[in-house]
């Protein structure tokens, strides 16, 4: 699946999008730190900081590291607190 | 009185002031009125001390740029401690743009040498005969603060920063200074008040300073408060900073609010061209990460202040520009403008005439869209026309042309221009919407709606609910009222405390941590149920404030193109009036039962 990072966590990652293969929302990001360990400010284990947030697809919002991914989805990592 | 008070605000008539007051060893004019210790720990300070100083002159139903009118700038109990962010001030007004209670905030320098000319907020009234500088300054050893006035003819037409650095240069570096520009003389209805780079900056607060003839304020002062407990506070202090400088902050150090550019792009949510759009083409254009990589960088951060979220890019040598997130949308993907130069020499001139830059862009984006259906015999002023928007501001900082009409706002350019352009302007109760897509971001409409001072993102928080998984931010439930009515009381309770909203993801408990600092500041024994009861009394404030003023149910709701069209880019982004009016009705109930 494509993961697209936005604000801090595309500072952190260095790059604006990748390719991970996962299963669940928890293997994505635990995935991601074992690949990308700048993003260890915001990847907690299989969570993600409370100052981050990850959405499904541009719709919903996700938190459980159970929730199941498929193939063609895109996660977005970004900065929880989103206004200004 | 408390600690962290003087116990008392200053009453400045400035048509009773007399110039040569001090001279004749006069205080005509002046009123220092005590605040006892129940108002004190029932509205705090900030926003909250200035609409209930504002409901005791019972003003409310008179025309906010009349004589009589008061203009508020409230300081806080914790204004002068050591606290990060704390340095911060309210203006507070009735709105010459929405008819409506105006609450704008501004920080640094001001504030703390504002209260320590012994009072906890400057009230004005009157009219001075001609422009003048309100100079207020107290020394140590006097009982009360001396007001004068100084002719300020010298300024008429100067910047905000001409006057700033002027005044300072003329009376002494010590003075911090609070200023309008050419907009706040010319009673644009959306001009600021400026202090250090920095603006008061919606619904008009400059137009109500400007209608006294007063140019800017200048204050310097040596009175302290005491604080109940210093070593506590002392280490409160060091243990916010620390957690200031964390992952919660990280957005506002590194790239600033401007970040939410490219992500609003991403979720449909970054208004463009009048908001007929949630996203724009060359947003990437206009964002931090591109600005930063074209043009050298600087940070800056309010007196007080570890999180340092002020970016400032370069627009020539020696020259730069402050970049809020709301400015770039307002003046770029609103005004469907492109060109990263364009966007910021617009803001920069903004900021010298004393303009809001939403309102600002608001205004002529909607002119802009006028112009395109040919309602608006305006041809120059197309979308995307980068000298169009420039020379658009300089009218209206002039009111020259059409600058008079748009000087207005959009609620009152709509009225002049008629065929029903009145269902396109970007506003609610006459303020413009700041730069979140009601429809793409649903609790956020609610705020927007139900919002004391009309469409805003600094007295509703909501965005933060669209932005999780309490929610499905395109289609929302009646779920979301209780989570919109939390996050109004929270930042009625920051603005009154005051602290600043960035700090807003430090706080695992915000309630429970502001009764630990108050109780170090004031002595008070102060709870997390107290404090939520105070900012429910706030808020209740402000619409009792409007319910004098005028304020009717049918007010709170969103214009016409944002109920009857869904999003175009994103088509399941789309909010009824019967949704929309189910919110609005639910709001009221649960506000109610609170009364």
């Amino acid at each position: 699946m494509y993961v697209e990072f936005l604000g801090v966590p595309r500072q952190r990652a260095g790059v604006a999008e990748m390719v991970v293969e996962a299963r669940t929302l928890g293997q994505l990001l635990e995935a991601l730190s074992s690949r990308l360990p700048a993003l260890s400010e915001v990847i907690a284990g299989d969570r993600l900081h409370p100052s981050f947030a990850a959405n499904l697809n541009g719709d919903e919002f996700i938190s459980d590291p159970g929730t199941p991914l498929r193939a063609d989805d895109c996660v977005l990592i970004l900065s929880a607190d989103a206004g200004g | 009185m408390p600690f962290g008070y003087h116990g008392s605000y200053l009453r400045i008539d400035v048509t009773r002031l007399r110039a040569d007051a001090l001279r004749r060893g006069r205080r005509d004019g002046v009123e220092h009125v005590p605040l006892d210790d129940a108002t004190l720990r029932q509205f705090l300070g900030g926003s909250g001390l200035g609409v209930r100083l504002l409901l005791d002159e019972g003003t409310a139903d008179v025309d906010p740029l009349a004589p009589e009118a008061p203009l508020v700038f409230a300081f806080s109990p914790l204004v002068g401690s050591p606290l990060t962010t704390s340095a911060k001030f309210a203006v507070v007004s009735k709105s010459p743009l929405t008819e409506r209670i105006n609450d704008s905030l501004a920080s640094s320098g001001f504030a703390v040498a504002g209260k320590r000319c012994g009072c906890d907020a400057l009230m004005i009234v009157g009219r001075a005969a001609e422009l003048s500088v309100l100079v207020i300054e107290h020394d140590g050893g006097e009982e009360q603060a001396r007001v004068r006035l100084v002719p300020a003819a010298a300024y008429r037409g100067a910047t905000c920063q001409e006057t700033e650095s002027g005044l300072r240069a003329e009376l002494g570096t010590e003075y911090r200074i609070a200023a309008i520009g050419p907009a706040g003389e010319q009673l644009v209805r959306y001009a600021t008040i400026s202090h250090d780079g920095r603006h008061a900056g919606r619904g008009g607060s400059g137009a109500v300073l400007g209608a006294k003839n007063i140019k800017a304020i200048a204050v310097r002062g040596t009175r302290r408060v005491e604080w109940a407990h210093p070593k506590e506070l002392t280490a409160l202090s060091r243990d916010l900073s620390k957690r200031s400088f964390g992952p919660a902050t990280a957005k506002y150090r590194e790239l600033g609010t401007a970040t939410n550019l490219l992500t609003f792009n991403r979720f449909n949510a970054l208004p463009t061209r009048n908001f007929q759009s949630g996203t724009f083409e060359d947003a990437v254009n206009l964002s931090p990460e591109q600005l930063t990589a074209t043009r050298s960088k600087t940070r800056d951060s309010c007196v007080t202040c570890t999180i340092g979220c002020e970016h400032i890019y370069s627009i020539g040598p020696n020259d730069g520009v402050r970049v809020e997130y709301e400015s770039l949308f307002a003046l770029g993907s609103l005004c469907g403008i492109s060109d990263p130069d364009v966007v910021l020499r617009a803001s920069r001139r903004c900021d010298e005439l004393g303009l809001d830059t939403i309102s600002a862009g608001g205004t002529i984006a909607f002119a802009m869209e006028c112009v395109e259906r040919g309602w608006l015999d305006e041809p120059w002023l197309r979308f995307g026309g980068g000298d169009a928007l420039l020379r658009a501001i300089e009218l209206i900082g002039s009111r020259a042309g059409i600058g008079d009409v748009l000087a207005g706002g959009s609620r009152h350019a709509a009225h002049a221009i008629g065929h029903d352009s009145i269902s396109i302007a970007p506003q609610v109760k006459g303020l413009e919407i700041p730069g979140y897509e009601p429809r793409a971001l649903q609790t956020m409409a609610l705020g927007f709606a139900v919002g004391p001072r009309g469409a805003d993102h600094n007295r509703s928080g909501a965005y933060e609910v669209d932005f999780s998984d309490k929610v499905d931010r395109r289609n929302v439930t009646l779920d979301a009222v209780r989570h919109a009515i939390e996050t109004e009381d929270k930042a009625a309770l920051m603005d009154s405390l005051i602290v600043c909203k960035f700090l807003r993801g430090v706080f695992e408990d915000f309630y429970a941590e502001a009764a630990v600092m108050l109780r170090a500041v004031t002595g008070w024994d102060a709870t997390a149920d107290e404090l939520r009861e105070t900012a429910k009394r706030i808020v209740a404030a402000k619409r009792r404030f409007n319910l004098l003023a005028g304020w009717t149910p049918a007010e709170d709701t969103l214009p016409e193109r944002f109920l009857n069209t869904p999003l175009p880019d994103d088509p399941t982004a789309s909010l009824s009036h019967d949704r929309l009016n189910q919110l609005v009705a639910e709001y009221h109930r649960q506000r109610k039962c609170e009364a």
